[in-house]
C-alpha cells in the first residue's frame, strides 16, 4: 500500500473518532504550545534586554580595583592623573572619565534631597550618552581647576528647584555651594541611570570635598569590536604605572551583554525543558490511547489481515495514524503557541520572536513523538493473530 | 486448484492438545463448487482457516493454484490472501464505518491498485451482486442479506482463485440465504471455484459436491447429481411467509 493510501486510511481512523483523537493529542497540543510560547517569549525578552544594553552603548567599559582579591593593594592604584595618561597612551580610547561617588544632602532653592554625588570627568557626558536638557555639561577646564559647578539630573532639579530655573542658581552639597551649569534628561533606557537622584560634579572638586581617591574609571572605545582590546590595553598601562598586577577588574558592556545573553539563554532552556517534559507526557498519552484504540479495533485488524494486509501494512497504518495525530496536535499547538506568544508579548510590551527553527523543531519533535510512542501500539496491532481477531465481537 | 495432503492441525494452547484436523486429503478442481458439512467442532472452520492462509498446519501440505503455501513467509501469505483468496464470513466482517464501496475497495488497496481502477472494479463488483444502488450505504444502513452481498463483492473483486465461505448463510433467513446461494451459483457458472461451509443440507445441495467432516477427519466425499437451483428455490418459496432459518 502506498504512503498516500496509508495516510488516507490513518485520517479515516482519526476522523471516525474525532473527540477521542482530539483528547489524545491534547497533551501534544499543550506541550508544543508551551514550548513555542516559552521560547518565543524568552527570545523576545532577550532581544529587548540586548536592545536596552545597546542603547547604553556597546563600546563602554569600566575598570576598578578589586579590593577583595586577597593581595594587599599596592598603594594608590587609581588616580585622577590616570585619566589623562590613559587617553595619551591608549589610542583606542575615545573618552575616559574617573568616577567616584558618595551620598550627600543636596539643597536647592526650594527643597533638599539626599542624593548621589558623583565626581566625574567632562568626558562622562559622552560615555554615558547624556542628553543635556538645559545648560551644558561642565568642561575639562572646570574639572582640572576643580571649579564648583554641578550638573543635576532632571528629576532632582525638579524636586529641589520646583518651578524656578536651576541653571545659574546655587545648590549646596552638604554645606559647600555649587553653581548649576546644566540639567541632563532622563535616559531612555530602562537599564540606564538608576532612579536615585544624582548630581555630577568635576572629579577634582569631588576630591577636594570628600578625599583623594577614585572608585573606578569609565571609558568608551572606538567600536564594539575594539572595546575588549582597548580595555585590556588600559589595564596594562595601569598595571605598569602602579606596579601592580591582576588587581584591576574590568568589565565591558560587550561582556555584560554576553553574560546576559547566556543567562537568558539558560533560562529559556530550562523553562523550555520543563515544557518539553509536558510533551513527553503528551506522547505517553498518545501511546495510551493508541493502545486502547488497537484493542478496540482488533476485529478491524483481523479483517484487514484476512483481506491481504501484511503485518507491515498494519504496522504502518497505526504508526502513521500516531504520527498524523501528533502532527495535527503539533500544528494546533504551534498555532496556539504562536498566538499565545503574540498575546503575552503584547501585554508585556516586547517583541515576540517566533523563529522558523522553533517551528521546525516543534514539527519534527511531534512527528518523532508520534513514531516513538506509536511504535508499541502499532507493533501490538501488527502481531495480532487474525483468527482470534476475527472472532472478537468488537 | 486446491490440493491438500495429510493436513493435520493440533491446537496445543489449552490444557491438553486438541486434534482439530487429522490427515485430511482432498482436491478441489478449478471451477468446482464444494460444500463442507459436519457436526459442530468437526474441524470445518479450522480447515477453512488453513485454506485461507490465516493459519498454518501442524503438518501436511497445501497447494493453492500451484503454489506450495508452506514455503511462503508472512508477506507471501499476505499476498496469497490478497490475490488468490476471497473470504466470506458468517458474521460478514465489513468495516462498519465505511461505505459499501470503500469496503469493496479494501482488498485492492492492499493490492496497490490505483484509485480510479479501484472505483471502477468495486462498482462493477457491487453491480454483480445486485447492489448498484447501495454503493454509498454503510453496513448499518442495509439489510443482513445485502451486507453479505457486499462481503461477496469484496471477496470477488480481486478475482481470486478460490472463494472461501464459512457458513455465509448462517446469520440469514432462508430467503436471504437463497439469494446469497443464487449469487454463488452464478459466480460458479462464471468459472469461480467456491468452497462453502454449511450446517444445512438444503444449502449444501446447491453445490456440485459435498465433503463431510467428523472429528477432524474427512469421512465422506459426495457428488451432488442434480444441484438445487437457488433461483428456482426462491420461486418455490414464492410470496408465502419465508421459513425462518439460520441462527
Ligand atoms: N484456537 C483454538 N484453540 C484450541 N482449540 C481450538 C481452537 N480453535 C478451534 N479449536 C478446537 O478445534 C476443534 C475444531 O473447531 P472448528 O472451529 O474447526 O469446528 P467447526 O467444525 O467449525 O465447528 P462449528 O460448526 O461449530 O463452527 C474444536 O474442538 C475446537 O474446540
Ligand atoms: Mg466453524
Amino acid at each position: 500500500m502506498s504512503l498516500l493510501e496509508s495516510i488516507r486510511v490513518a485520517l479515516e481512523g482519526i476522523r471516525a473518532n474525532k473527540l477521542r483523537s482530539f483528547l489524545t493529542t491534547l497533551g501534544i497540543i499543550i506541550g508544543i504550545a508551551a514550548v513555542i510560547a516559552v521560547v518565543a517569549i524568552g527570545q523576545g525578552g532577550r532581544a529587548i534586554l540586548m536592545a536596552e544594553m545597546e542603547k547604553l552603548g556597546t563600546n563602554i567599559f569600566t575598570i576598578y580595583v578589586d579590593w577583595r582579591s586577597g593581595a594587599q593593594p599596592t598603594g594608590k592604584m587609581l588616580e585622577l592623573s590616570d585619566v589623562q595618561v590613559l587617553k595619551d597612551k591608549v589610542p583606542g580610547i575615545t573618552h575616559i572619565s574617573a568616577n567616584t561617588s558618595t551620598m550627600e544632602d543636596v539643597r536647592g532653592s526650594k527643597n533638599k534631597k539626599y542624593s548621589r554625588v558623583s565626581g566625574v570627568s567632562s568626558d562622562y557626558e559622552y560615555i554615558r550618552k547624556m542628553t543635556i536638557k538645559t545648560g551644558h555639561f561642565f568642561s575639562r577646564e572646570d574639572d582640572s581647576l576643580g571649579r564648583r559647578v554641578a550638573v543635576l539630573d532632571e528629576a532632582l532639579a525638579d524636586e529641589i528647584f520646583g518651578r524656578s530655573k536651576p541653571v545659574g542658581n546655587i545648590i549646596r552639597i552638604g554645606s559647600t555651594p555649587f553653581i548649576v551649569v546644566g540639567v541632563v534628561a532622563k535616559g531612555d533606557s530602562i537599564l540606564g541611570l538608576s532612579e536615585e537622584p544624582r548630581v555630577f560634579i568635576p572629579s577634582r572638586s569631588w576630591q577636594n570635598m570628600f578625599g583623594t581617591y577614585v572608585n573606578s574609571l569609565e571609558g568608551s572605545a572606538l567600536s564594539r569590536e575594539k572595546v575588549q582590546e582597548t580595555m585590556e590595553q588600559a589595564v596594562k598601562v595601569l598595571e605598569r604605572r602602579h606596579r601592580s598586577s591582576a588587581q584591576y577588574v574590568s568589565y565591558s558592556m560587550e561582556q555584560e551583554m554576553q553574560s546576559a545573553n547566556q543567562v537568558t539563554g539558560i533560562m529559556t532552556l530550562i523553562i523550555g525543558a520543563i515544557a518539553g517534559i509536558s510533551l513527553l507526557v503528551g506522547g505517553i498519552g498518545v501511546m495510551n490511547i493508541m493502545l486502547v484504540s488497537v484493542t478496540e479495533r482488533t476485529r478491524e485488524i483481523g479483517i484487514r489481515i484476512a483481506l491481504g494486509a501484511s503485518r507491515k501494512d498494519i504496522l504502518t497504518q497505526f504508526l502513521i495514524e500516531s504520527v498524523v495525530l501528533c502532527l495535527i496536535g503539533g500544528i494546533i499547538g504551534m498555532l496556539l503557541g504562536v498566538g499565545g506568544a503574540f498575546l503575552i508579548a503584547k501585554l508585556a510590551n516586547w517583541p515576540p520572536l517566533v523563529s522558523w527553527w522553533t517551528m521546525l523543531i516543534a514539527f519534527t519533535f511531534s512527528a518523532t513523538i508520534g513514531i516513538i510512542f506509536g511504535m508499541l501500539p502499532a507493533n501490538k496491532a501488527a502481531k495480532m493473530n487474525p483468527i482470534e481477531a476475527l472472532r472478537r465481537d468488537t | 486448484m486446491i490440493q491438500v495432503f495429510d493436513l493435520t492441525k493440533i491446537y496445543s494452547t489449552g490444557a491438553q492438545p486438541v486434534i482439530a484436523l487429522k490427515d485430511v486429503n482432498f482436491e478441489v478442481k478449478a471451477g468446482e463448487f464444494v460444500a463442507v458439512m459436519g457436526p459442530s467442532g468437526s474441524g470445518k472452520s479450522t480447515m477453512m482457516n488453513l485454506l485461507g492462509c490465516l493459519d498454518t498446519p501442524t503438518s501436511g501440505s497445501y497447494k493453492l493454484d500451484g503454489i506450495d503455501i508452506s514455503t511462503l513467509d508472512e508477506t507471501g501469505m499476505a499476498r496469497v490472501r490478497n490475490q488468490k483468496i476471497g473470504f466470506v464470513f458468517q458474521n460478514f466482517n465489513l468495516l462498519p464505518r465505511m461505505t459499501a464501496l470503500r469496503n469493496v475497495e479494501l482488498p485492492m488497496l492492499y493490492a496497490g491498485i490505483d484509485v480510479r481502477e479501484r472505483m471502477r472494479r468495486a462498482t462493477s463488483a457491487l453491480e454483480r451482486v445486485g447492489l448498484a444502488d447501495r454503493i454509498n450505504h454503510r453496513p448499518n444502513q442495509i439489510s443482513g442479506g445485502q451486507v453479505q452481498r457486499v462481503a461477496i463483492a469484496r471477496a470477488l473483486v480481486n478475482e481470486p482463485a478460490v472463494i472461501l465461505a464459512d457458513e455465509p448463510t448462517g446469520n440469514l433467513d432462508t430467503r436471504s440465504g437463497e439469494e446469497i446461494m443464487a449469487i454463488f451459483q452464478e459466480l460458479n457458472r462464471g468459472g469461480s471455484t467456491i468452497v462453502l461451509v454449511t450446517h444445512e443440507r438444503d444449502i449444501a445441495l446447491h453445490a456440485s459436491r459435498i465433503i463431510h467432516f467428523r472429528d477432524g477427519r474427512l469421512v465422506d466425499d459426495e457428488k451432488v447429481e442434480t444441484s438445487l437451483d437457488a433461483v428456482e428455490q426462491k420461486k418455490i418459496m414464492g410470496e408465502s411467509n419465508p421459513r425462518q432459518g439460520g441462527k
